[in-house]
């Protein structure tokens, strides 16, 4: 502790290595949280790619759904529980008396969100493929990732805003079950119309009709008027519950 | 900065939660190489003075100089400068004690590797440890752990959040000399305690705040002497007076939340 051997401080490349090594174990040991976002997504495209079930939708659109009930998972589920449970347990306020910038610290823990989220949607799809006896080209593969990537985006975002907005770790998890809830009513509601026009369109302003509508293009389908209100509600969820997340989060719960 | 000057400047602190004033106009400086103890019933503004120093809160007003940085204007530099042991600190339940070590190293800009992490550890007694996670250590294991953590980067600073609470007499002793080390090194320290017993054996210098206002700044002997023959000090005295009556006769015998 003297005054010549202190260090003069880390660069931003340790301090993120750093940090990405340590969310990426964690994310590893929690094989479990892992394991359940990827659960509901393979029932899902396991039970609509049982030999009848072809009229509940195109395959694209199904497999899309399933990667997008991933994504809210990972996104409203995991991720804000995580966070709420570090910031209970000042995991948070531990990391930050270090010489390390807050965003860093954010930005690690959504970058190994995000790379979560591809690889479960990667694993769907090719699943789902298997299932639905379809075949997807490279292309379609790159489409679907760069969906998976805004999708993991705007559940991310929305799940920083249930952080953000709720400190207690009880509210969080029961709005974030409520609202996933919700939002696989609204996509298997909407993407098969069973509650009629009107309905369907409403879904697909929501950020899981959004999604699929992005999905099924990026899988096939034409470019629609679907997709382009799908691009605008997609970013425009990001953009706003992001900015809820970040404006009203707090690090410390007490 | 040259050895002459504090390793830490505190002046007219002033911290506010909403209409509550927690920290009012405190000034105060460390010397280097200096045990400092910040002294006071619960709710006096201990951890939020120390919360200020570490970055985690914004004062209403008032400046923090540390090792001639002011905090405001380099607040990223100021915490490589500082070790922290929080009051109520955990890491990350999937972590291993090794893994924590290396992350922390890292924060602080230290590339380890596993031979010189395993050194490290054995120097605090936690080898055997490094495969655990932190919560399945003992409290006196969690508490070599924090610290540490606190010291990995041999901060000039050191800022212990009452370091003891919790701890066996055997623990406290070995912590003390531990602090004793660190500051035999070259190191200053800063830390909360509500022990008297430990203010007395560690610390060089202490102040004793209430209310968020600095009361009196001494070394524990002389501030004894100063007001043993004071009344509200007298009116708590067993015998002759001691640092425990001195300090519940300036800031009351009643009982804080």
């Amino acid at each position: 502790m003297s005054e010549g051997t202190v260090h003069p401080g880390p660069t931003l490349g340790l301090t993120l290595r750093s940090l990405l090594r340590a969310d990426f174990t964690t994310l590893m040991r929690s094989r479990q949280g892992v394991l359940l976002n990827m659960l509901v997504p393979l029932i899902f495209v396991f039970v609509t790619g049982l030999p009848g079930r072809q009229k509940l939708g195109d395959p694209g659109v199904l497999i899309g759904l399933a990667i997008t009930y991933g994504l809210i998972s990972a996104g409203m589920l995991g991720y804000s529980l995580t966070i709420a449970k570090d910031r209970d347990n000042r995991v948070f306020q531990r990391l930050r008396v270090t010489p390390t910038p807050t965003w860093a610290i954010m930005a690690s823990r959504i970058a190994v969100q995000v790379v979560s989220a591809l690889v479960m949607s990667v694993i769907v799809l090719v699943i789902g493929s298997v299932l639905h006896h379809v075949a997807f080209a490279w292309y379609e593969y790159l489409g679907m990732l760069v969906v998976s990537l805004l999708g993991a985006i705007v559940f991310l975002s929305i799940g920083q805003a249930i952080v953000g907005l709720l400190h207690s770790s009880t509210a969080i998890s029961a709005v974030g079950r409520v609202l996933y809830i919700l939002f696989i009513l609204s996509g298997i509601l909407g993407s098969t119309g069973a509650l009629g026009e009107g309905f369907k369109v409403f879904a697909g302003w929501t950020p899981v009709g959004a999604l699929v509508s992005l999905y099924a293009v990026a899988l096939g389908a034409p470019w629609s008027t679907d997709a382009t209100s799908g691009l605008i509600a997609s970013v425009a969820y990001g953009v706003i519950f992001g900015f809820v997340g970040i404006r009203w989060f707090h690090w410390d719960s007490r | 900065m040259g050895p002459e000057t504090p390793i830490l400047e505190v002046e007219g602190l002033t911290v506010r939660y909403g209409r509550r004033t927690a920290v009012d106009g405190l000034g105060f400086s460390i010397e280097r190489e200096e045990i400092f103890g910040l002294l006071g019933p619960n709710g006096a503004g201990k951890t939020s003075t120390l919360s200020v120093i570490e970055g985690l809160q914004r004062p209403a007003a008032g400046t923090v100089v540390i090792d001639g940085d002011d905090a405001r204007n380099a607040p990223l530099a100021v915490k490589s400068k500082l070790g922290v042991q929080l009051q109520a600190t955990s890491f990350q339940d999937e972590l291993t004690i090794e893994q924590l070590a290396r992350l922390y190293a890292g924060l602080y800009g230290l590339r380890l590797t596993r031979d010189e992490i395993d050194a490290r550890l054995s120097e605090v007694g936690l080898a055997e440890e490094r495969a655990k996670p932190f919560k399945r250590l003992s409290g006196g294991q969690q508490q070599r752990f924090s610290l540490f953590v606190a010291v990995v980067h041999r901060p000039l600073l050191l800022l212990l959040d009452e370091p003891t609470a919790g701890l066996d007499p055997q623990s406290r002793r070995q912590l003390w000399r531990r602090l004793e080390g660190l500051r035999g090194d070259g190191g200053s320290i800063l830390l909360t305690t509500h022990s008297m017993e430990e203010a007395q054996a560690v610390c060089d210098r202490i102040a004793i705040i209430d209310h968020g206002i600095l009361l009196v700044i001494g070394a524990p002997a002389e501030i004894v002497a100063r007001y043993r023959d004071d009344p509200r000090v007298l009116k708590y005295a067993h015998g002759e007076p001691t640092l425990e009556d001195v300090f519940i006769g300036l800031t009351g015998s009643d009982i804080r939340e």
